[in-house]
This record gives C-alpha cells, structure tokens and sequence, in this order.
C-alpha cells in the first residue's frame, strides 16, 4: 500500500510525483515573484522621485552573485555525485552549497544593517540631506501640568491609557494629579484603573437617570434608544510640572503648547526643542528647482563653501558629460548626469578638507557605497553637523522602507529572496545531515529528493539573476 | 527514468506512517495523512466556519433592517449566569447596548465576505469534496504527498485560528471591506502603538496561513491527478468532477500568488511604514501624513483582483464538478456534451486570468482598458452559459429520480443561470458605473455563490453521505430542508435587484435610513430580506440535525454502489478503508455510461466488464495508463 | 533526464563550464551598467537581456529543462503566459493611450 510512482518515474507521463509537484511549486513561486517584479516596474514606472541607480553597494551585491551561481554548481554536482554513487563527493558538494547560503546570508545581514542606522531627510524645498543622527530624533515638551483623557469605557478597544501611552515618556517620576473636584489622585495602573471605573459608573448612572426622566415623560422610545454610555472628558492637573522627551512617531502631532498622544490624551505645556541634529553626508538637490537657492545653503545649514563644493561638483560633471558626447546627448535626460550633477557626498568635515571636485565625482562612481553609509561606523567625526528647524523637514526616515518605494520593494524582494535561500539551505541541509539511513537502503530515492531540493535551489538562483541588475545595477 | 545501470529498489522504507493499521485515535483521525480523513476535516470546518459566516450575516440584516435597535438576545446572553462575564466584555466593547453600531458593522461585513470566501466554500467545495472524492474517482490509494496534504489542512486551520483571533485583539476585526483596498486598509487604524494589536495583522497573517495552504492542496491535486490515475483511466475517462478540480487547483496554484503579493506588500504598510499602496501627499483628517508616498492605489486593486477573479471560478467550478455527478446519475443517462464540458471548463480557467479589470471600471483606469477587460468579460460568459446548458440539456428525456440531492441540484441550475445574467449588464463597463458596489452586484454574487454554489455543495453532502457513514441521509427533512431553503434565499436576494437599481450602497450599515428622501419607497424591502435571512436559517436546522442524526440512525445501505453510479468511489467498500480499494481497480469505459443499449443494468459502472464484474486484472503495477 | 550515467558523467564538465559562463556574465552586467547609453531605459533593456540570458542558461541546463518532459513544458507554457499578463499591470494603468497620451514608459524610468 504505497503511493506508486514515488522513487520511479510512472511510464506515459516520466515523471516522478516529487518531480511533479516542485515543478508546480515552482509555476507557483513564478507567480509569486512576478508579482513582486511587476510591482517594481509599476511603481518605477510611476515614481515620482528620482529612481536611485547604483545607490546600494555593488560589491556585497555581486559578491553574492558569485556564491549563489558556485552554489548552484555544486547542488547540481552533489545530485551527479549521488547518481554516480560517489557519496564522499556529494557530501562535499552539498556541504559547500549549504556553507555558500550562510555566506549569502551573513553579507545581506551587513548590508541591511548599515541601512538601518544611516537616515534621510527631505526639506520642504526638495533638497535631501543624508546622514546620521547622533543622539536620535526627540522632542522635548516642558512645563506641562494639564492632561486631559477621554475615557469611554472600561473596555473600550482604544480608551485613554496615560500610564501606557504618556508616562513612558516623562522624565522622572510621575507626579500626582488634581481632580477638577481637587481631589488628589496617583496615576498607576491601579489609580487610572479606579478612576476609568468611577467616570463609566458616574455617565452610566448619568444615563439612567435620564432614561427613567424620559420613561416618567411618556417617551419609551427615546428612553429605549438610549443604550450607549457617551464618552466622558477628564481634565487632570499636576501638582508638579513634567517634562517629556518623546519621538514624533510616538505622538499624533503636538504644537507649541500640546502635544496628543497615542491614546488620544492631550497633554498641555510648552514645546522646548523639536530640532534635529544631524551628521551630513550627503546633500541630493535633484528635486529642488532652483539649486542655487537649496535650503542647504539658503538657512546656513551647510553655507556657502560647502555651496561652492557643490557647484563646482556639478559644472564638472557638466563638463565632462559635454566633452564626452557633444551636443548629441540632451543633459536634461541623463539620469546619470543628473546624480553626478547635484548629488554630492561629504566625506570630511569642512569644504577645505574636501577632496577636490574632480575627485569628489570619481567617488561617487566609484564607490556607490558612500551613499548609503556602508561604513556607518567611522563616519562619526568625518562629517558636518547640522541643526535642522523642524519647520524646515518635510519627511524623514532611516533607509528602510519608509524611506521611498524603492527601498520599499528593495526590503521586500530582497528579505523574500532571502526568506527562500534559508529555507532552502534547510532542506538541502536536512538531505544532507539527516538522510544517512535513506543514503544507505536507497540511494535513488535521496537522489529524487536532491535533484528536488537543487530545482528549488536553482530557482533561488534564477531569482537573485533578475534582482541583482534591477536592484543594485540599472 | 530508464536508469539502465542502476538497479531500483522499490521498497519504500520511510515515508509511510500510514503503513501502520494500528493507529492511536490522534494519528487516526486528528494528524491523518489519508485523504478521506483530510476531507472530512476540511468539510468539517468548511462547515462550521459557513454556519460563523451566516451568524454575521445575520447581524448584519438585522442591523439593516432595524438600525439602532438591541439585537435580541445579546443582552440576554450577558445576563446569564456564569458565562454571562465573557460575552459581557465582547458584547459591551462592540455592541454597546446590544446595538449593531457602524463600527461593528464594518466588521461583521469584512469577516462575513473574507470567512465565507476563504474559509467557508472553497475548503468545503474544493478541499472537501476534492479530497474525499477526488482519489477514489481516479482510483488511487492516496494523494500523491500525503504529509502535504495533512500539513495543508493544518495551515488552513492555523488560518482559521487567526481569523477568529482577529475579532478579540485589540481594535477587533477589519473594518475595511473583505477587498481591503488600500489607502484605507493601509492606513487605518494605524495609531495604535503595537501592530499585534490590530486585527488587520491578523487578517493579513490568516491570509498567509491560507494561501499557503491552498498552495499545497493544489500542488498535491494536480501531481495526483496526472501521476496517480489508475489503468485505463485517460483524461477522458475521467469524470467531470475529477476534471473540474484540476482546472480549480490550476486557479488556485497561480491566482493565488499575487494575493500573497498584494497581502505581503499591505502588510509591509502596515508594519514598516511603507508607501507601496500609498500615493504621495496623502492626507487623513486634514493632516499630511507621516509617509513617503510615490505608490499606487491602482497597484494593490490589480494584485488583487488578479487572484479574485479567478479565485470566482474557485468557488463555482466545484459547484459545476458536483451537480455534474449528482445529475447523470439521478436522470440515468449520460452527461450531455461532456467533452464540451470539459473544453468548457478549460476556457473557463483560461480566460479567467484575463479578466479581472473589470472589478475596475470605476477607477478610472481609463476607456481602452476598460474595453479590453469588457470583451474578454463577455466572453468567459461563452463556456458558462456552455456548462450550464449541457446540464440542462442533460435533464431532457432522463428518467428523473427526484432525491434530496437532484432537488439541490436542479435548483441549482436557475439559480446559477439568474446569477450568471444578472452579471451580464455589470460587465458593461457605462452600466457598471451606475451600479457600482450598490446591492445590485450584492445579489448577482449571493445568486452565484449562495443559492448556486451552497446549494450543489449540500447536494454534494447528500449524495456523498452513505459512502462516508455507509446510511442514506433522511429523505423527507431532505426536502424540509430544501423548499423553506429555497425560499428563503430567494427572498434575500431577490430584492437586492430592486434595491441596487434604486441606487441602495453595499456598506450602509442601516439599511439606507439616513438616506430617506431617496430611499424611502424601497426601505420595506429590508424587513423583506430580513425575514427571508430568518427563514433561511430556521431552513438549516432539519439539515444539521439530518447530518448528526443519519451517522448513527439513518437508513443502513444495502450495497456499496447504493446511487447505481458509475464512477469509481462506488466500486469501494463502504466508508471506504485506508487504500480504498480492495481489488486491482481499473478504468474500462467512460464515467457516464447510463442506460447503454442492450447492457443489462440502466449503468454499467467504469470498473465493470460488459457483464457488470469487477475487473481484476493480474497483479502488476497500476502504471500502464496509455490510451 | 539525465540519468543515463554516461550522460551524468559528460555533463558534469557542463555544469562547470555553465557556471564560469554565468560568472562572466555576471561581470559584463556589472560593467556594462556603468557603460551610459543615450538613454537609461536602453541600459535597463541591455541588462535584462543579459540576465534573461543567463537565466535562461539556469533553467535549461542546472534545471534540466532542455530535456523535460512534455507535461512541464506544458504547466510552464500556461504560468509564462499568466506571468506576462501580470507584467502588464502598469501598462494597464498607465498606459491607456486615449488618456495618457504622452505617456512614454522609457521616459518614465530614466529620472
């Protein structure tokens, strides 16, 4: 009572079951991955921002290239080696393929992790500026005594909760509270829990009241529709004012004397600092229409010399573009030209440091890397430190997928191609550690699973040919 | 594979669990990789999750029908002692005062189309019926991957798990529409601190978790069905039903892909912050929001409609696969036209891929478009109106014999045939505009999909049943069942017609009351409906008792073939045993064979020689399958 | 298939050759990406030749499909032609010439 065909192929259709299915598995992963590729051409085709070409580190990138095409030789070599009946050499081959997922791994895990700490931040203008952000991005909010909560009730799926929502914030101690009533009232769990039970008790009750008036008044109907407990407003005073340091993200918006946050409370005071603090290493006026007149130099922020730095940068690459191709080439349509033009990137900390115009430009070719900090350590101290007015930011974000569409599709084709090189490298594992007893009483039968496991691997392949250019190159 | 020099060696040493007889009840019946069990499963909770999708359901006309008033009952669960505190909370935080408020609403509308799409009628139709019946009308032992396809059921039911989470984390269910368009699904709900905390992370992850398990359901289906076939069974022998479930397992291997996509990508929204749905300069409540635009709306509908449209077929096809059993064998005569049906079926599945624009008129995609997606929209309504014709043609001349299941599935037939029309004028992109998700296109899928598909999937229930139990399911609650059913769901959604045209929206949560200046002469319909939804209900409960009572009280079958059919499940003992079949089985003629002239039975069964004997031939590898 | 032994032996220098090719290639991508031809969308389409290239070198030989049997060929015939559909996604959106008449995806691509 076996499942016929598992090991032989069966006559009229030569295929084995397992050979059968990965092949519709992989129709499947077909689909799969077109859909992902077809979102990339949607939404380049549709951006609005100018499209980073060779903006990620090529070489991490072709690295890889290399050990997922040696991979995929031996995972072919280790199912030879295996039909062959030469399992010292299969065991060596499937070793190097397992091995070359891990290398694969470990490089994409320095190549995100250089993304997450190196930031973005757009000006209302247009012009982005790159860089670190040494203390990170908080507000600070002072002078507050007011709080005011609405509470629904007690089991409201998203009721005011100032002990999980404001205090984490506070710096220091949470003070105590005055009631309206004056009353003095703490406010931890079992303090706000107490009060939220009190102000349901006192509206329900409020309601009630109502009802019967409305029933004593003949109007049944209107007293039936009164079923839902309204929200009540609490209004809290400190008895000592607080401070709070809090990211933006953390809030729904704040002005100059509250801030609300997640929860909806509204804390009253007055905004200290919201200022950013950030190491530049990159100014890309791309997006700006007047260059000249970017907010870069405009505020002062990187001034004048670091202005000039950035003309000669581009009247450089113009330059050169024109010698290189007369007047054959329109430059408005270059997007090459265009980024060797008004992208610059900082390596020091003053324009006099910097490496002359011509240089600068060689770099940013040659070193791609540069300009999304592949080398976030070192990069402390080597760069300009501005003090961005938070009126001035329009957007800001790390280089993760928030930042644009691009790095939105480049996280998740790269983090699912990812996902399958580590499933995969577990199966091919598995045959390979796992498998002694199927390796010794039937051999042909783990080849059918190798050559299963290689069309997988394969495929893994195939995809990571498409995402390298795509991603990486054009 | 000729491998000359390797010598094969056919014993299987692993991979067989199964091989053992003597199995615990939990590896019997709990972690079973035999795919009756599987089946059984699936329909199991097929079932159940159909009977969660109708409860919302009927929140929801209540709420329509008498907007702002207490549904009755829920405050009396809260009032119950002992149990009383849980359904408190639920009820206290969704339906404050016992009331459906707009909130809930939302909620009941996007878990009722996502629970009775995803969870209800493609487990039952597809993974069911599929799984239970499929092996044994081609007569194999099992499904090619039998892990597979427990693991299938178990990622299906992790999906279930969520999916009713989902209702209890913190902001409760999705709100946005079972579609989930984003910019609306991208970004509502967002102020809460943690994403866990969202039933929207929840749907996405169930949606995971399902496609995942349909992905291997199909691969073990279409593996089974083209390596597995026993002797003499060639594609066209094959019954329409063995047929139908390859089309729909080719649907759902590919369609389903780019819903994957389309979730992975809103979840990336969601939970990373990014903007592939989300256009630039989006604006919520006045405000710019935190994101980096420079996405597209546009891009999430195509990723999803791309499997949507064809995922229509998914629910349809089994519907087809099984009243095209029931028919031929309860009017003792062939399937007229089988081999256009097969074709039929075929187109259908093509042509499906192709047509999903048109859920789009309204966004503006622009007129070409729009006209390219109206062509191939009218025709994929060729092989339908093919399908449905053979099956009628079918019924002309037959002997009819009118059991519970040839009522189910003759009422199938109008009902399918209303559905199908009522699509025709949507597919007009200048009409579509005007009834764009009014409850005009509500009534033209409820037609398809309830009183079409639901209808063939009891049928299905009824004619299966004594091969699972070995007892016939009771005839007169049958027809109990039935005619208040048929009423009732008539009555729900007939009106919907006149309501859509009177310009009625899908997602008012009273029924259109706040609209009464221009909705007041077709408010009434909504008690109408309401009612009908009762009936409907009050119709399912001789069923549920009809099922649990035949297990054990129903009338015992007298042979293993007790329908006189001819396709292959009725050649096994009765419930058929691990292996299913006890003799060499092979194919010897087509599945349909009713009535042939001279034999000496009205049907000579696929297994059977001319005199009605099993066929058992010299025992030898069931491989030789060339014809 | 390539489970005549002989056969496996002899492709075994195949498989070693394929891979240096693709290695090649690889580099002629990389270098030919910093190449600027007179538009972006032009390199875009040389780099997708070259990777379509050795994707193609992937399947047909490390996946055996230069001798599959016909049951694949077909299954893949029908997910290409669904594939190719769903590439078309932005052109349904984006392209409609009766809309967006000056619409010009290589345009598109090389800001």
């Amino acid at each position: 009572m076996d499942i016929p065909f598992t090991v032989s192929a069966r006559p009229d259709t030569g295929l084995y079951n397992a050979k059968l299915g990965i092949w519709l598995f992989l129709a499947s992963e077909v689909m799969l991955f077109g859909g992902l590729f077809s979102a990339y051409i949607f939404l380049r085709v549709g951006a609005d921002y100018h499209w980073p070409i060779h903006e990620l580190p090529v070489l991490p990138g072709f690295v890889n290239t290399m050990v997922l095409i040696a991979s995929s030789v031996t995972i072919v070599m280790a199912w030879a080696s295996l039909k062959l009946r030469r399992i010292f050499q299969f065991k060596l081959f499937m070793a190097i393929t397992v091995a070359c997922a891990g290398v694969f791994m470990v490089l994409k895990g320095f190549e995100y992790n250089a993304k997450f700490h190196h930031y973005s931040v757009e000006l209302q203008d247009g012009t982005i500026l790159t860089g670190h952000l040494p203390h990170g991005y908080e507000i600070q909010f002072g002078e507050a005594s007011e709080l005011s909560l609405t509470i629904q009730s007690e089991n409201a799926a998203m009721d005011a909760n100032p002990v999980k929502y404001v205090f984490p914030y506070l710096e220091g101690e949470a003070p105590a509270f005055k009631l309206t009533d004056g009353s003095e009232i703490r406010l931890d769990e079992a303090g706000f829990s107490k009060l939220q039970k009190e102000t349901v008790a006192a509206a329900r009750e409020k309601i009630e009241k109502r009802k019967q008036e409305l029933v004593e008044a003949g109007k049944k109907g209107e007293a039936d529709a009164l079923n839902v407990v309204p929200p009540t407003t609490v209004k809290l005073t400190a008895v000592s004012p607080m401070k709070f340091s809090v990211k933006p993200s953390k809030t729904f918006g704040y002005t100059a004397e509250s801030i609300t946050f997640k929860d909806g409370t509204v804390v009253k005071g007055k905004l200290l600092d919201d200022r950013m603090t950030l190491e530049v290493d990159g100014v890309d006026a791309r997006s700006v229409a007047d260059k000249e007149k970017s907010l870069a130099w405009e505020r002062k922020y990187l001034g004048d010399d670091w202005k000039k730095v950035f003309i000669a940068n581009r009247d450089h690459a113009q330059h050169e573009f024109k010698e290189k191709y007369g007047d054959g080439r329109d430059p408005l349509k270059s997007a090459t030209l265009q980024k060797h033009s008004y992208f610059i990137h900082i390596h020091s900390t003053t324009p006099s440091d910097h490496a002359p115009e011509g240089a600068g430009h060689s770099a940013s070719n040659e070193a791609p890397a540069a300009a999304e900090g592949g080398h976030g350590e070192e990069a402390h101290g080597h760069h300009p430190t501005v003090v961005l007015e938070k009126k001035d930011i329009s957007f800001f974000s790390n280089f993760t997928p928030k930042l644009n569409t691009y790095y939105a599709i480049y996280f998740t084709l790269t983090g699912l191609h990812g996902l399958h090189v580590v499933a995969g490298a577990l199966v091919l594992a598995w045959f390979w550690l796992c498998n002694g007893k199927l390796l010794k009483t039937n051999p042909e039968h783990l080849a059918n699973r190798v050559e299963v496991g290689g069309l997988f691997w394969h495929f893994v392949d195939l995809v990571w040919i498409f995402l390298f250019p795509l991603l990486y190159l054009l | 594979m000729s491998a000359a020099a390797i010598p094969h060696d056919h014993s299987h040493t692993d991979d067989h669990a199964h091989d053992h007889h003597e199995q615990s009840f939990i590896w019997k019946y709990v972690f079973s990789t035999d795919h009756k069990v599987i089946g059984i499963q699936y329909g199991l909770s097929g079932l159940l999750f159909l009977l969660v999708g109708f409860f919302l359901m009927m929140l929801m006309r209540w709420s329509i029908a008498y907007p702002g008033q207490p549904v009755p009952g829920l405050l009396f669960l809260e009032n119950l002692p002992l149990i009383g505190g849980v359904f408190h909370d639920v009820i206290g935080r969704w339906a404050p005062g016992g009331i459906v408020n707009g909130e809930l609403y939302n909620m009941l509308g996007a878990m009722h189309g996502t629970i009775m799409v995803f969870f209800g009628i493609v487990p039952l139709g597809f993974a069911a019926f599929g799984n239970y019946v499929m092996p044994l009308q081609i007569g194999t032992i099992d499904m090619a991957f039998p892990k597979l396809n427990m693991l299938s059921f178990w990622f299906f039911f992790i999906s279930g798990v969520l999916m009713m989470y989902s209702f209890f984390s913190g902001t409760g269910a999705v709100q946005t529409g079972w579609t989930m368009y984003s910019p609306l699904a991208s970004t509502t709900g967002l102020g809460v601190d943690n994403v866990w905390n969202h039933g929207h992370t929840w749907w996405l992850m169930a949606m995971v978790f399902n496609i995942s398990a349909s992905l291997l359901g199909s691969v073990n289906f279409i593996t089974t069905i083209i390596n597995l076939r026993a002797r003499g069974m060639s594609w066209f022998r094959m019954p329409f039903f063995t047929w139908a479930m390859f089309v729909t397992a080719f649907l759902l291997l590919l369609a389903f892909p780019p819903l994957e996509v389309a979730a992975l990508l809103q979840l990336s929204d969601r939970v990373f912050g990014s903007s592939f749905f989300l256009p630039t300069g989006l604006m919520e409540g006045g405000q710019h929001l935190d994101i980096s635009g420079g996405g597209s709306p546009l891009l999430y509908q195509h990723l999803f409609w791309f499997l949507a449209h064809p995922e229509v077929y998914v629910l349809i096809l089994p519907a087809f696969a099984i009243v095209a059993e029931v028919i031929p064998n309860n009017i003792r005569r062939p399937l007229w036209g089988y081999k256009s049906m097969v074709y039929s079926a075929l187109t259908l599945g093509f042509l499906s891929f192709l047509v999903w624009a048109h859920h789009m008129y309204l966004t503006g995609m622009g007129t070409m478009m729009s006209t390219y997606f109206q062509i191939t929209t009218v025709l994929i309504s060729v092989p339908s109106v093919i399908l449905l014709t053979c099956l009628m043609i079918s019924l002309w001349g037959g002997s009819i014999r009118f059991n519970t299941q040839m009522l189910f599935a003759s009422a199938f037939l109008p009902m399918f045939g209303i559905g199908g029309l009522t699509g025709l004028p949507l597919a007009f992109n200048f009409i579509d505009l005007a009834l764009h998700d009014t409850y005009y296109v509500i009534g033209h899928f409820h037609y398809v999909v309830a009183p079409g598909t639901i209808f063939a999937l009891f049928a299905g229930v009824y004619h299966w049943f004594p091969k699972l139990t070995g007892r016939f399911m009771n005839d007169k609650l049958g027809r109990l069942h039935f005619w208040p059913s048929l009423v009732g769901m008539n009555l729900v959604f007939a009106p919907m017609f006149i309501q859509g045209m009177a310009g009625f929206h899908r997602r008012w949560y009273d029924g259109g009351k706040y609209f009464e200046q221009t909705s007041a002469d077709w408010l009434w319909l909504n008690e109408v409906m309401s009612i009908g939804a009762f009936i409907l209900a009050l119709a399912q409960v001789p069923f549920i008792l009809n099922v649990f009572m035949s297990i054990k009280g129903g009338k015992k079958i007298t042979n293993d073939n007790p329908w006189d059919a001819t396709t292959l499940e009725w050649a096994t003992p009765t419930p058929p045993p691990h292996g299913n079949f006890t003799f060499d089985v092979s194919a010897q003629r087509g599945p349909y064979e009713y009535s042939v002239p001279g034999a000496t039975e009205d049907f000579t069964p696929q297994w059977a020689d001319e005199k009605g004997k099993p066929v058992v031939a010299p025992a030898s590898s069931p491989a030789a399958a060339h014809h | 298939m390539a489970d005549n032994l002989e056969e496996i032996q002899k492709s075994i220098k195949k498989y070693i050759i394929i891979g240096s090719l693709l290695i090649v290639f690889t580099v002629i991508t990389v270098g030919l990406s910093y190449v600027e031809l007179p538009t972006h969308g032009m390199n875009i389409m040389v780099g997708m030749i070259v990777a379509t290239f050795k994707a193609g070198l992937v399947a047909l030989i490390f996946m055996h499909l230069n001798h599959e049997r016909s049951v694949i060929y077909k299954i893949l015939a029908f997910t290409f032609v669904f594939a190719i559909v769903l590439f078309l996604l932005f052109h349904f959106s984006h392209g409609d010439p009766l809309v967006f008449k000056d619409f010009d995806a290589t345009s598109a691509v090389s800001h």
